[in-house]
């Protein structure tokens, strides 16, 4: 994925200032920044959601975005929702959909619909339909959220292992709790990207 | 099937779903329309008016009741079918855009919408001339369902482009609801002193009531009226079409294949990397 120049205002308030994004291949990548910092807005430009002002985003290869917002429709099953979208994504099955959901922990809830579930298997789900694709490059939005300490760390070993197959990870996040877990921090300030050190070993 | 068609199908399969599942549009149908319906027959004089048919010129004779029914019947219909096709497109509009980024073609998303639109128009239209039969017979019900039918065709088509463009569910609502009452009052012959003037043809169900009251009481066909309709219902599919495809549309600049041809059947253990340059 290359990014280069991105610029994005709201009314007369600069967000991004020419924001440039390399992510190498097979790389834990960390964004984080105040609220407010424009983290997401950069996120729904590298995923195609918004429209920068000024910039180059572009994609090569398969790409999973998870957003912010659980974007999923209370009307469907959990199964209905994998089903949809082994259709967008023109997948031959469910295996690897079924394999997320066993190491999330939430396939008892398949048949359930999913207006019924709790925030934190809302989010399992929302992270499993930008997974289940087996995407080159992941741009994750705050994927954590809601989930409890052992989904958490089921969330990074996932993470880890998706690195270790070649896959580049982009997680954005307001804390900076996980640094330790990544291969590169970036922090959002005043609009630009400012590289952090890389700190997994 | 060709893959074209078989997303079509599920497409379709999920939208039906979804309305099926709108209890509240399900309960409308179910107790809204007979109780409109009879509303206008117990409630209304069934003393016999004079009205001029606006299209034809013509002169028709009605019960006032059985004349309010068809103007209720279609109130009833217009509002139900337009609050449901709102509704779905309203509460899956960020489901929708994620799924048309993940590759799911926007032709067959918005064709399975006018599919579940078509059926869902159907169901309701026979349904409000079926409770309107057992009180009385229309000369063509046939022609009184199909005008139903165009109708409804029409508020759906606008529920979908409320769906899209509007910020807040209320909006959404209140303005199928205000379009509804406005377009119909206006049109009723018995309430309105505008219903034979040159601005009701302008209305967006004119050419729905005048085809339904000459169905009611005559044994003309209005098709020029049911052009009227369908011209109509083009605007506000044409409006949906442009506003789905500007909400789910992708602003990456470069190539997007976020499809793929298949997905291994177990965890990434490794994965060689491949030769595609990156810049």
């Amino acid at each position: 994925m290359k990014v280069a120049g991105i610029h994005h205002a709201y009314g007369s308030r600069a967000v991004l200032r020419g924001v440039d994004v390399e992510l190498p291949r097979g790389a834990l990548v960390g964004i984080v920044g105040e609220n407010g910092a424009g983290k997401s807005t950069l996120l729904k430009i590298l995923a195609g959601e918004l429209r920068p002002d000024r910039g180059v985003v572009r994609h090569e290869g398969r790409f999973g975005y998870c957003p912010q917002q659980v974007d999923l429709n209370d009307a469907f099953t959990v199964r209905q929702h994998l089903e949809f979208f082994r259709i967008a994504y023109s997948l031959p099955d469910l295996c690897r959909a079924e394999e997320i959901m066993e190491a999330l922990r939430f396939s008892e809830f398949a048949q359930e619909r999913v207006g019924v579930l709790s925030g934190g298997t809302r989010q399992k789900l929302n992270l499993a339909l930008a997974l289940m694709h087996d995407p080159d490059v992941l741009l994750l939005d705050e994927p954590y959220q809601g989930f409890d300490w052992d989904t958490y760390l089921r969330f990074w070993e996932l993470a880890a292992q998706l690195r270790a197959a070649g896959q580049s990870v982009l997680v954005v996040s307001h804390l900076a709790y996980d640094v330790d877990r990544l291969d590169v921090l970036w922090r959002l300030e005043e609009g630009v990207l400012r590289a952090g050190a890389a700190v997994a070993s | 099937m060709s893959p074209s068609l078989v997303r079509f199908v599920i497409a379709t399969r999920f939208a039906l779903i979804e309305h099926v599942r709108n209890q509240f549009a399900m309960a409308l149908v179910i107790l809204f329309v007979p109780l409109w319906i009879s509303l206008g027959q117990f409630m209304i004089v069934d003393v016999r008016v004079s009205f001029r048919l606006w299209a034809t010129g013509q002169n028709l004779i009605a019960r006032g009741n059985e004349l309010t029914q068809i103007s209720g019947a279609l109130n009833a219909v217009t509002l139900i079918v337009g609050f449901a096709m709102f509704s779905a497109t309203f509460s899956s509009g960020t489901f929708d855009r994620r799924l048309a980024m993940a590759g799911y073609p926007r032709p067959q998303l918005l064709l399975a919408k006018v599919a579940s639109l078509v059926l869902a128009s159907a169901v309701v239209s026979l349904y409000a001339t079926v409770v309107m039969c057992v009180y009385w017979s229309p000369r063509q019900p046939v022609l009184l369902a199909v005008s139903l039918f165009s109708a409804a065709m029409t508020y759906g088509a606008v529920g979908v482009a409320l769906g899209t463009v509007v910020r807040r569910e209320l909006e959404g609502i209140f303005l199928v609801v205000m379009i509804s009452v406005i377009d119909l009052a206006l049109q009723n012959p018995i309430a309105s002193k505008g219903a034979d003037t040159a601005l009701v043809r302008l209305l967006p169900s004119y050419g729905a009531m005048q085809s339904a009251s000459a169905a009611g009481f005559s044994h003309s066909v209005l098709l020029s009226c049911l052009g009227v309709q369908l011209a109509w219902f083009a605007g506000a599919a044409l409006l949906s079409l442009l506003a789905f495809r500007r909400r789910t549309r992708s602003a990456v600049t470069g190539q997007v294949p976020s499809s793929t041809q298949g997905a291994p059947c177990s965890l990434p253990t490794a994965r060689r990397p491949r030769s595609t340059t990156r810049s």
